[in-house]
C-alpha cells in the first residue's frame, strides 16, 4: 500500500446493531486506507459488512438500535466521528457523498430528475454553482439531455436512474465516493456503460473511491487496491494485483474458486461449504474457521492477528505458510 | 429419439394501454432429454415469460410448445393438471416464491397432497426423502422460511419442483439471489439431480459465466426474439451476432492481466410494444444498415449455430 498521505483513514472500527435483545455485531475492528484518486473495493458477501461500513464514514446509520463502538474515520486528518452533526452535514454532499445500491429505491418518485440533482447543490455547494445550471450539466455528463430535466423517475429506465444517483453524487464534486454496488441492479451492457462512466469522471476529478461489491469482474475492472472483508473483518488486503495474483486468505482463494471458470470447462464448481457465521454470535477466533480447511484449534483460540505475505500484503490467517503450500 | 420439449414459433404477446407488447415473438427449438438449454438475455428480453408460456403458467398467444410429442399449449382442465406434474419450475427469488407461513416440510409436500396420488404414509416418506436428495437437515423440517438462509429455502423451492417426478424442469434465474459460494453449491446439487434422474433443464439466467458451465446449447434473446443459438462452447467461442458479442465483451473479466477492449454498446433496450419489423437490435448494433430494418431470417451458419442477422457473413 502506498505510504504517501491518506486521504480517507478508518482505524479500528466496531459497530453494532441491537436486534430483539440481541446485538449483531456488524463490523469487528476494521482497517481501511484510501489516497487521493485511489480505489479501494471492498469485497464480501451479504451481511459482510460492506454498508455498514460506508454508512459509518457518512455517519447515516440508523439512531435506533445501531451503535459505533469504537474507531475512529480520518478525512484529510480530520476525526468525522468526533464533529459535530452541524459540521457533518457540510461535508456530505460536499466531500464525501454515497452512490447507493437500488436506483429505483433511491429516487423520489414524485420529484423531477432535475430538481433532485438540483437539490444537492443548493444544499451542499455554499453558491458555488447555479443550482438549476449545475443540475442541467451533470444530466449531460452522465449522457442524459437536459431536456429531460422535467421528468419524473418512473420516465427513466434501470440504467439511467443509476445515472441519476451518479450524477446526484458527483454534483458537488466531492473528494471522496462511496458507492455501494453501483452497478448491481444492472445489466451487463448497461452495467459497462456506468462503470466506464464513473472511471472517466473520476480521473477528470482525481475523487477517491470506496467500491462497494461482491462482483470480482467489478474489481478487476475498476480498483486499485482490494480489502476482502467476511464477517465484518478484514481478512484480507493489498493492491489489486496482490490480491488477484497471489490471494492467500483460504477464504479468498475460496471465494476465487467458487466463481464458474468462463475459459475452461470443469464439470463441478468448488463451493465454499457451510455458511457464513451468525453475527449474533461470532466465534472466539477467525470467523472463518468453521468453514476453512486449514483450521487447527490455534484457530479457534482468540482474534487472528494480520501478517504479511511474502508479496507484502495483510492477510489474517494463522496458516499462511500451509495456505501457500496448497495441496488441501 | 423424440426432444423431451419441442417449441414450435412460440408467441406471447399481452395487451397494454400502449399497444401490443411482443415479450416473446416467434420462438423456436427443441431440447433433448437430459439435456440443457440455457437461455441468456438482459432484463425486460422475455426469457422468463418464455419460460413461464412454456409450463403454460401463461397462455400462449400463438405457436406449439409440445412435451414428449404431444402438444401441451392448448390443454386445460385435468389434462393441463396431468402434463404439470411433468413440467416444473424453480422460482428465481426464494425470498418471494415460497409461502412464509408453511414450514419447508410442508412446502416440499403441497405437490404431493395436490396431486391426490398418494397415502399419508407415502407423503411422509417421499418429504423425508426430498428433504435428502436436495441436503435439507432433518433439524430443519418444521423451519419457516425466515429462519433459512437463501441457499437453503432456494432447496426448498428445488425439492418442491422435484416433488411429482418431472421431466422437464424450468430453472428462471435460480441463483441470481444467492453469494457465490452458495450459488457454487446450488449448481452443483443442481447438476447433480441432472444426472441421477435424467432431468431435461431451460436454465434462465443473466449471467454468462453460470449459464456456460451448465447448459449444452446457449439460446441469445433480444426483446423476445433469439438473436443466437448454439452450442454453449461454441458461443464463447465463436459468438456472431453482434448483441452476443457486445453481452460477452461486457463481462466484467476476473483475469487482471488480461483485459481486453470492452465494445461499449450506445443506448438501451428500445421498447417491445408494438415494435417496427426488422432487427430489434439495430437501434444500438454498431454495425446497423438500411437491411436491417427489414425482416430477418434465422440462418444455419455452420452445423448447430444459428443467428438472425442479415450481416453475418461480412462480419
Amino acid at each position: 500500500m502506498s505510504n504517501n498521505q491518506e486521504f480517507l483513514e478508518v482505524k479500528n472500527l466496531v459497530v453494532e446493531y441491537k436486534s430483539d435483545g440481541q446485538i449483531v455485531h456488524a463490523v469487528n475492528g476494521v482497517n481501511l486506507k484510501l489516497g487521493k484518486g485511489r480505489t479501494l473495493g471492498l469485497v464480501g458477501e451479504t451481511g459482510a459488512g460492506k454498508t455498514t461500513i460506508a454508512k459509518s464514514i457518512l455517519r447515516i446509520l440508523p439512531d435506533v438500535g445501531c451503535k459505533i463502538r469504537g474507531g475512529e474515520v480520518h478525512l484529510d486528518g480530520k476525526d468525522l466521528l468526533k464533529i459535530s452533526e452541524n459540521e457533518m452535514r457540510k461535508i456530505r454532499g460536499n466531500n464525501i457523498s454515497m452512490i447507493f445500491q437500488d436506483p429505483m429505491t433511491a429516487l423520489n418518485p414524485v420529484m423531477r430528475v432535475g430538481d433532485q440533482i438540483a437539490e444537492v447543490v443548493r444544499l451542499h455547494n455554499d453558491g458555488h454553482y447555479d443550482p438549476r445550471k449545475r443540475a442541467e450539466e451533470m444530466l449531460e455528463i452522465v449522457g442524459i439531455p437536459a431536456e429531460r430535466y422535467m421528468e419524473y423517475p418512473h420516465q427513466f429506465s434501470g440504467g439511467m436512474k443509476q445515472r441519476v444517483v451518479i450524477a446526484i453524487a458527483l454534483a458537488c464534486n466531492p473528494d471522496l465516493l462511496l458507492a455501494d454496488e453501483p452497478t448491481t441492479a444492472l445489466d451487463v451492457t448497461i452495467q459497462a456503460q456506468v462503470l466506464d462512466l464513473i472511471k472517466d469522471l473520476r480521473e477528470k476529478y482525481n475523487t477517491a473511491m470506496l467500491l462497494i461489491t461482491h462482483d470480482m469482474g467489478v474489481v478487476a475492472q475498476v480498483c486499485d487496491e482490494v480489502a476482502v472483508i467476511y464477517a465484518g473483518t478484514i481478512v484480507e488486503y493489498g493492491t489489486k494485483e496482490q490480491i488477484f495474483d497471489h490471494p492467500t486468505h483460504p477464504y479468498t482463494i475460496g471465494l476465487f474458486g467458487a466463481i464458474p471458470d468462463m475459459n475452461e470447462d470443469e464439470e463441478w464448481l468448488h463451493p465454499i461449504d457451510g455458511l457464513p457465521p451468525d453475527p449474533t454470535n461470532l466465534p472466539k477466533g477467525c470467523p472463518f474457521a468453521p468453514r476453512c480447511k486449514y483450521a487447527t484449534a490455534e484457530c479457534e483460540k482468540g482474534p487472528i492477528q494480520t501478517y504479511k505475505t511474502a508479496d507484502g500484503h495483510d492477510c489474517a490467517c494463522c496458516h499462511i505458510a500451509d495456505v501457500v503450500k496448497g495441496g488441501k | 429419439m423424440t426432444p423431451v420439449i419441442e417449441v414450435e414459433h412460440l408467441k406471447k404477446y399481452f395487451t397494454t394501454p400502449r399497444g401490443l407488447l411482443h415479450a416473446v415473438d416467434d420462438v423456436t427449438f427443441t431440447i433433448e432429454k437430459g439435456k440443457t438449454l440455457g437461455v441468456v438475455g438482459e432484463s425486460g428480453c422475455g426469457k422468463s415469460t418464455l419460460g413461464r408460456t412454456i409450463i403454460h403458467l401463461h397462455e400462449s398467444t400463438d405457436g406449439v410448445v409440445k412435451l414428449n410429442g404431444e402438444q401441451v399449449n392448448h390443454l386445460s382442465g385435468n389434462a393441463l393438471k396431468k402434463a404439470r406434474e411433468k413440467m416444473q419450475i424453480i422460482f428465481q427469488d426464494p425470498y418471494s416464491s415460497i409461502d412464509p407461513r408453511k414450514t419447508a416440510e410442508q412446502t416440499i409436500m403441497e405437490p404431493l397432497i395436490v396431486s391426490k396420488k398418494f397415502k399419508k404414509s407415502e407423503i411422509e416418506e417421499k418429504t423425508d426423502e426430498l428433504m435428502a436428495l436436495v441436503g435439507i437437515d432433518e433439524r430443519l423440517r418444521r423451519a419457516y422460511p425466515h429462519e433459512l438462509d437463501g441457499g437453503r429455502r432456494q432447496r426448498v423451492g428445488i425439492a418442491r419442483a422435484l416433488a411429482l417426478n418431472p421431466e422437464f424442469v424450468v430453472c428462471d434465474e435460480p441463483v441470481s439471489a444467492l453469494d457465490v459460494s452458495i450459488q457454487a453449491q446450488v449448481l452443483n446439487l443442481l447438476k447433480k439431480l441432472q444426472m441421477d434422474k435424467g432431468l431435461t433443464y431451460m436454465f434462465v439466467t443473466h449471467d454468462m459465466s453460470v449459464v456456460r458451465h451448465i447448459s449444452d446449447d446457449i439460446c441469445v434473446m433480444y426483446l423476445g426474439q433469439v438473436v443466437e443459438k448454439c452450442p454453449s462452447r461454441e458461443l464463447f467461442k465463436n459468438p456472431l451476432h453482434p448483441y452476443t458479442q457486445a453481452l460477452l465483451s461486457a463481462i466484467p473479466s476476473v483475469d487482471i492481466h488480461n483485459q481486453t477492449e470492452r465494445m461499449i454498446l450506445k443506448g438501451e433496450l428500445t421498447s417491445p410494444i408494438n415494435p417496427k419489423p426488422g432487427c430489434r437490435f439495430a437501434a444500438r448494433c454498431p454495425y446497423a444498415k438500411d437491411a436491417c430494418h427489414q425482416a430477418q431470417q434465422q440462418e444455419e451458419v455452420s452445423p448447430g449455430h444459428f443467428v438472425t442477422c442479415c450481416r453475418v457473413h461480412e462480419l
